[in-house]
């Protein structure tokens, strides 16, 4: 009974501490001001210090996209969202095909090409800055920590006090219970920043409708996905059905007032339709053919470069290889060259399924054509070697 | 076989040991560090970070604390290579975006995954690799030869530690588990240090450290951590 006892003191003596860690209460802090910084003994500007360090390693990445002309569109996007505080964020796009944006507490926000890609206009992309931008003024990240750690401290404890008691498996139960309130916790910050990034383009003159609409193509393109592991983005905001309909309630009121939106989708596709084929070869190579096609999909109900969204429909079919794939990429190459701006590798793909076909003439023309656009390719030796096979 | 026990020995004896500093140093085969009155060593950015290990046993970035061991790392470095007669040159970081400050980086991001694959692959261990079981041969190429021109240095130091600390409420849990007879880690120091031949980019000596004691935080006891860091340091 002493032994039971000793425990429990000890148990209690831990949870004291943890009661006097600072900040565990959710919710309970200010907003971050223009140019502020954590003091340095503090756990915020604990975890600034690991962001720094993270950033100092970004800068440098490979992956990162250096084009002026898509750095300072998506810098004004932030500037005309985060105002005063637009000076603390910086941006670094990232050249991975996932569907992701994310910003950490001190000022870096990423965002991938994936969502780039994905997002139909500006407003849309303005929206999923904006909600990120909601996550760095509301503090999240170390409203998050904090919640976690003080749900890890009660959860060890919980885990002692139990098998003291000879209950050990109680405390397995005890963990299911914490990851289930950490999980609810931060669906909260998403609500929470659903609101200001919705309330930062309906202050810019955005039109409030496309908020909604970029959560319900993510939603379709998750459903149409085989992947049992969503997106990374998708896993850490996952849409529902109650924060579509809140924000598209919020747009019925906002709109209902009257006035002009700005949609923006010409001035998002003059920055996107430069960098789309680098983008779509990326998407390709992620092997997630279901979700490429939805994107897909929506990029031919644009009607803008449709020759080089059918090649990549051809290359979507070449590379799935399932049966009568090869016949669809035949078709979808020869709907490319329909278009004034079909990519010249549209005759090369052609040309090689010719050539494997032992369709010899056809192969000659289409590989022939494709030097003639393109002499200088990487590959013109290769192509002219399989010429000299053709003749 | 018995070479292998004896590793396998080693390696617990390792794994079982605590209280005291643990290191083991490495050299490149057939290389010959030739010791000058007057050797100029450029001390690269120590990347260090110190954490308080939280009584749910997360680890918990520390500004403040990860702010005075790098001091104090610093100022134990200078003088402990100042009692071997060299001189230690600090790196300054170059105008942020520049080319130099992308070819620094890159050569900083390289050595720290160089020095993450010496710990897992090189030491006597299951993962160490059968092409490195005799010889030590790293290199971070050619391309430190920009830090030899821009300093004057024959070689860079690099240095990587993390360090923890138990909360008290995590110590409180510790002695509450033993009394269960159930052990808790408490926190603990790691670190690994690099000397490179700036003129090949080779590494001529490597260490790693691992303590389950330290403190970078007081200057006296970081100057024990370096010390048991540079162990048998060559210049």
């Amino acid at each position: 009974m002493t032994f039971l006892k000793t425990v429990l003191i000890l148990v209690m003596y831990g949870m004291c501490i943890s009661c006097a860690t600072p900040g565990g209460e959710p919710g309970a802090l200010g907003d971050i001001k223009p140019g502020e910084r954590p003091e340095l003994h503090t756990d915020e500007a604990g975890l600034w210090m690991a962001f720094d360090n993270m950033e100092e390693k970004l800068k440098t990445s490979g992956r990162r996209i250096t084009d002026p002309q898509v750095n300072h569109y998506i810098r004004n996007i932030v500037c005309k969202l985060a105002g005063p505080q637009c000076s603390d964020i910086r941006i670094y796009i990232m050249q991975i095909p996932d569907f992701n944006a994310n910003m950490a507490s001190n000022g870096m926000m990423q965002v991938w090409t994936g969502l780039i890609l994905r997002a139909q206009n500006e407003a849309q992309l303005a929206y999923i800055l904006g909600h990120e931008i909601g996550h760095y003024l509301r503090r999240h990240s170390i409203q998050a920590w904090r919640d976690t750690r003080m749900k890890s401290n009660v959860s060890v404890l919980f885990q002692i006090a139990t098998a003291a008691a000879g209950v050990g498996y109680v405390g397995q139960l005890g963990h299911i219970a914490l990851i289930g309130s950490i999980q609810a916790f931060s669906r909260d910050n998403e609500r929470e920043a659903d609101d200001v990034g919705f309330d930062l383009i309906a202050q810019a003159g955005y039109d409030p409708r496309e908020a909604s609409r970029i959560w319900e193509s993510l939603m379709k393109e998750h459903a149409a996905s085989e992947k049992e592991a969503p997106s990374i983005f998708f896993a850490t905001h996952p849409p529902t059905e109650e924060r579509i309909e809140t924000l598209t309630a919020k747009a019925q009121a906002v709109t209902a007032q009257g006035g002009r939106f700005f949609v923006g989708k010409k001035e998002l596709e003059a920055v996107v339709l430069p960098l789309r084929a680098s983008l779509l070869r990326d998407e390709l190579r992620r092997g997630e053919f279901k979700e490429t096609q939805i994107l897909l999909n929506n990029l031919m109900k644009n009607e803008v470069g449709l020759g080089q969204i059918h090649f990549f429909q051809g290359e979507l079919h070449r590379l799935r290889a399932e049966p009568d794939d090869q016949e669809k990429a035949v078709v979808a190459y020869q709907k490319a060259l329909e278009f004034p701006n079909a990519p010249p590798e549209a005759h090369r793909a052609l040309g090689l399924f010719y050539f494997k076909a032992g369709e010899k003439p056809k192969a000659r023309e289409a590989l022939e054509r494709y030097l003639d656009l393109k002499p200088d390719g990487d590959d013109h030796e290769m192509i002219r070697e399989y010429l000299r096979q053709l003749n | 076989m018995l070479k292998n026990v004896n590793y396998f020995l080693l390696f617990f004896v390792f794994l079982t040991a605590t209280g005291c500093a643990q290191t083991s140093v490495l050299t490149r085969d057939g290389e010959i560090i030739e010791k000058a009155a007057d050797d100029r060593i450029l001390l690269m950015p120590p990347d260090i970070e110190l954490y308080e290990m939280t009584m749910g046993g997360m680890l918990e970035p520390k500004a403040d604390w990860t702010a005075s061991a790098l001091k104090n790392v610093a100022e134990a470095l200078k003088q402990e290579l100042k009692a071997n007669n060299d001189t230690m040159i600090s790196y300054k970081e170059p105008a942020d975006g520049s080319n130099e400050f992308k070819v620094h980086q890159q050569l900083i991001k390289l050595h720290e995954v160089v020095g993450a694959s010496i710990m897992k692959h090189q030491y006597p261990t299951v993962w160490q690799l059968p092409t490195k079981e005799d010889n030590f041969e790293w290199t971070l190429g050619q391309r430190t030869t920009r830090l030899k021109e821009k300093y004057g240095a024959q070689y860079g130091l690099f240095v990587y530690m993390r360090d923890s600390y138990a909360s008290a409420g995590r110590v409180s849990l510790m002695i509450g588990m033993a009394v269960l007879g159930v052990g808790i880690p408490l926190g603990q120091q790691v670190g690994f240090a690099s000397l490179v031949d700036l003129k090949t980019g080779d590494i001529v000596w490597f260490n790693r450290m691992f303590s389950e004691s330290g403190d970078l935080r007081e200057l006296n006891l970081a100057r024990d951590s370096v010390q048991n860091l540079l162990d048998d340091f060559p210049l």
